[in-house]
């Protein structure tokens, strides 16, 4: 970021004097630090990063400046992946622009795969339950795959995957499709990993990839660091999560989620983050100028490497730098094929941070519940908070 | 009528009584017109009263009074920024918390919660109580001091800690469930049992250790001070009539200590209808819905993205209603039996 600066300074010698404080805050507590900054008033935050999700949320709740003029000038603006400007689009107003994204897959180790006699990653989802069970075989006391509960990033590809949706919009209004057959084969495979194929333990029911909710660290991020599991679904981004002590880092890599009879590879979530400019900013200017710079094609592919995401420009991705590497491969073949819809729905947030309508519901799921009444109580429940915020 | 114009003649400072032996009950001390005012319409208590009373003003009505207001309003994060109005919608927030089958669920977890942990709580608080009264000076001392510690202990730090304990992964209690013999319920099952995540049972099984752990001394001391009290030749003659310790605890102790345990249990159960930290850390910060007590669920709808403050309001009003009930009912339970002074 320093560097970032002082490119700042240079190239706009009228901003020589200006002073930018950059605040690193912890992801999970962004949304109430946001609030707590702007309600207090003194010294209000400028520039914000968002997660893409958080951007249309923040946007309806007018916290967001609209910058479509300033975005609709830029030379970098051909360049965007369209869909992930879209995300940031609300009819002709624009409130945020990406900064990075990223997708999930999973991670192996390609030499426990030779090891339990795995020639190449699993292409379907019988071959997944399979050489998870052959890892389990041959490493007795690890786990084959970590399917937690609280995870609906990974359950959503399980759904498209399938060939089914979460939910869709049908002339304005929301229509939640869990009940559908292909997203309810979908939902079961990814339920019954844990519930009758044994491949994940139940020590996940009720957690997110990273532990308890609300750790930074743990879980199946840990198990599979430590050698503990075999296959574990997440972005290249986990690596900052992973342990000191991890051990094996050499046989390190990944595939992307197999489908079954939907779109091969299965559509992962495109996440990512946005930069937005705050609608209470005295110094939209200057914030346009800043962002401009750190977003630029050299500057963002940089921050983007760093911490394992990928870039926001096409040229980049399509450009073929990650197919090279035994870790990125598989993610960048991930991210040819992305969804975000209904993550990235207005009230999303209520579904998901809320209410968590499909964490709830895998979590029953996997103690035993009915599986026809308790998927049609979230899709109805789903349905609802997406057209109205509330639950009935 | 002379000792009145004597006394305003001295000049005195404020508060000084003339040495004449004779006490003036309802004079309150002032000088001048002010003191006469104060005087004669008995203001002086009130005044004394008065900085107390600002201070909780500010602190305790004032932003109920503010609660009360924001339940009936739509008040979400435009409005706490201030770039959106505040709407007036008068009862929708609580018909919108009524219907909502989360809130009756973390209402039944609430009561079974309080119920068993007041239970708990004063059974092993009296317990302890009893002993500290038997011991000698010493032992006292050790007993009430480790008990203190625990008390003592910030909530945040026990609840972490207890979370290690249960952890699925090395945790001690799991290791230890395993190693037990097959006929007290030990065995393999209890490797990787992750008691935090798993249901609402087990995550309120530990919460339950921890709040009992760090509770019971507050009722233990309280206790204690209420035994010293009791002369100890009620005892000795109950002794000599052949009274066992279970019937001396019935016919003696119990009796008159019964205004103490009266407050013990309001106390305990108002206390522990707003469990937050403890249930918070364990059940995985706000991540398991199905495992939420009244005190998560008001927090979840308040502060959790997006905010909505009105609700927040609107459930923590209900929760006042329904505690206010419980102590008002208990209360009139035991003045109607006599019982309280």
């Amino acid at each position: 970021m320093n560097n970032v600066f002082a490119q700042f300074r240079k190239q706009y010698p009228a901003y020589a004097k200006t002073k930018i404080n950059v605040v690193w805050i912890p992801w999970a507590n962004r949304t109430t630090d946001w609030q707590k900054a702007l309600a207090s008033g003194k010294n209000p935050p400028d520039i914000t990063e968002l997660g893409n999700t958080d951007t249309p949320t923040e946007a309806s709740l007018g916290m967001l400046a609209n910058i479509a003029d300033n975005v609709n000038a830029w030379s970098s603006k051909s360049d965007l992946v369209g869909g992930m400007l879209a995300n940031d689009t609300q009819g002709s107003s624009i409130y945020a622009v990406p900064w990075f994204g990223g997708v999930r897959g999973i991670w192996y180790r390609k030499n426990q795969f030779q090891a339990a006699g795995i020639s190449s990653p699993p292409a379907s989802w019988a071959q997944l339950v399979t050489d998870a069970k052959k890892l389990m075989k041959k490493y007795p006391g690890s786990y084959g795959l970590g399917a937690p509960s609280n995870y609906d990033y990974a359950l959503g590809s399980f759904i498209w995957g399938a060939g089914g949706q979460i939910a869709v919009q049908q002339g304005g209004k929301w229509v939640g499709k869990l009940t559908t057959p292909q997203a309810e084969a979908g939902i079961k495979f990814y339920v019954d990993l844990t519930k009758t194929e044994h491949v994940s333990p139940t020590k996940y029911i009720g957690q997110t990839e990273l532990g308890n909710p609300g750790a930074t660290s743990g879980g199946s991020n840990e198990d599979f660091a430590l050698g503990r599991l075999g296959m574990y679904i997440d972005g290249p981004w986990a690596q900052a999560e992973f342990p000191a002590n991890a051990v094996d880092k050499s046989g390190w890599a990944s595939f992307p989620v197999p489908s079954e009879s939907g779109p091969n590879p299965a559509p992962a979530f495109a996440g990512g983050s946005d930069l937005g400019i705050f609608a209470t900013s005295k110094y939209k200017t200057a914030d346009w100028d800043l962002i401009k710079l750190m977003d630029s094609e050299t500057n963002s592919t940089s921050f983007a490497n760093l911490q394992g995401f990928f870039p926001p420009y096409t040229s980049k991705l399509t450009g073929g730098a990650y197919s090279s590497s035994q870790l990125m491969s598989g993610f960048a073949k991930a991210a040819a094929n992305t969804e975000i819809s209904p993550f990235n729905a207005k009230n999303w947030t209520v579904v998901d941070t809320t209410d968590q309508i499909l964490p709830t519901m895998t979590k029953a799921l996997e103690q035993g519940a009915n599986f026809d009444a308790t998927v049609s109580k979230a899709n109805t429940e789903m349905t609802n908070v997406l057209n109205t915020g509330k639950e009935s | 009528m002379v000792d009145t114009v004597g006394n305003r003649a001295a000049g005195a400072a404020t508060g000084q009584r003339r040495a004449t032996g004779r006490i003036r009950p309802g004079r309150a001390p002032g000088p001048g017109a002010a003191g006469a005012f104060i005087r004669r319409h008995r203001l002086a208590p009130y005044l004394l009263v008065l900085p107390a009373l600002a201070a909780i003003a500010l602190a305790l009505i004032w932003p109920t009074l503010q609660i009360g207001l924001y339940s009936m309003q739509n008040f979400g994060e435009a409005q706490i920024v201030g770039t959106l109005p505040a709407k007036w919608v008068g009862f929708s927030n609580f018909t919108t918390t009524l219907s909502d089958p989360e809130f009756w669920l973390s209402l039944r977890i609430t009561v079974i919660f309080a119920a068993v942990l007041v239970s708990l709580t004063m059974i092993v608080g009296t317990l302890v109580g009893l002993l500290l009264n038997r011991l000698g000076r010493r032992m006292a001392a050790f007993v009430s001091g480790a008990a203190l510690c625990a008390w003592a202990t910030p909530y945040v730090s026990a609840s972490v800690i207890f979370v290690w304990f249960f952890s699925p992964d090395g945790g001690i209690v799991n290791w230890a469930l395993q190693g037990l013999p097959h006929w007290l319920g030990g065995g393999p099952q209890w490797a990787q049992y992750n008691w935090e995540t798993v249901g609402a049972l087990p995550a309120y099984t530990v919460a339950t250790v921890l709040v009992v752990w760090q509770s019971f001394p507050f009722i233990a001391v309280t206790v204690l001070a209420g035994l010293k009290s009791i002369p100890v030749e009620l005892y000795e003659s109950a002794r000599v009539d052949g009274a066992g310790p279970w019937q001396s605890f019935r016919r003696i102790t119990y009796p008159m200590l019964k205004p103490i345990f009266l407050i013990l249990v309001l106390l305990s159960v108002i206390w522990d209808f707003n469990v937050f930290t403890q249930t918070y850390v364990i059940t995985g910060a706000l991540g398991n819905r199905d495992e939420y007590n009244l005190a998560l669920y008001s927090y979840s709808q308040a502060f959790q993205l997006p905010p909505a403050v009105g609700l927040g309001s609107a459930i923590a009003l209900i929760l006042t209603v329904i505690l206010l009930i419980i102590t008002i009912g208990y209360v009139r339970a035991n003045i109607k039996q006599g019982m309280v002074a």
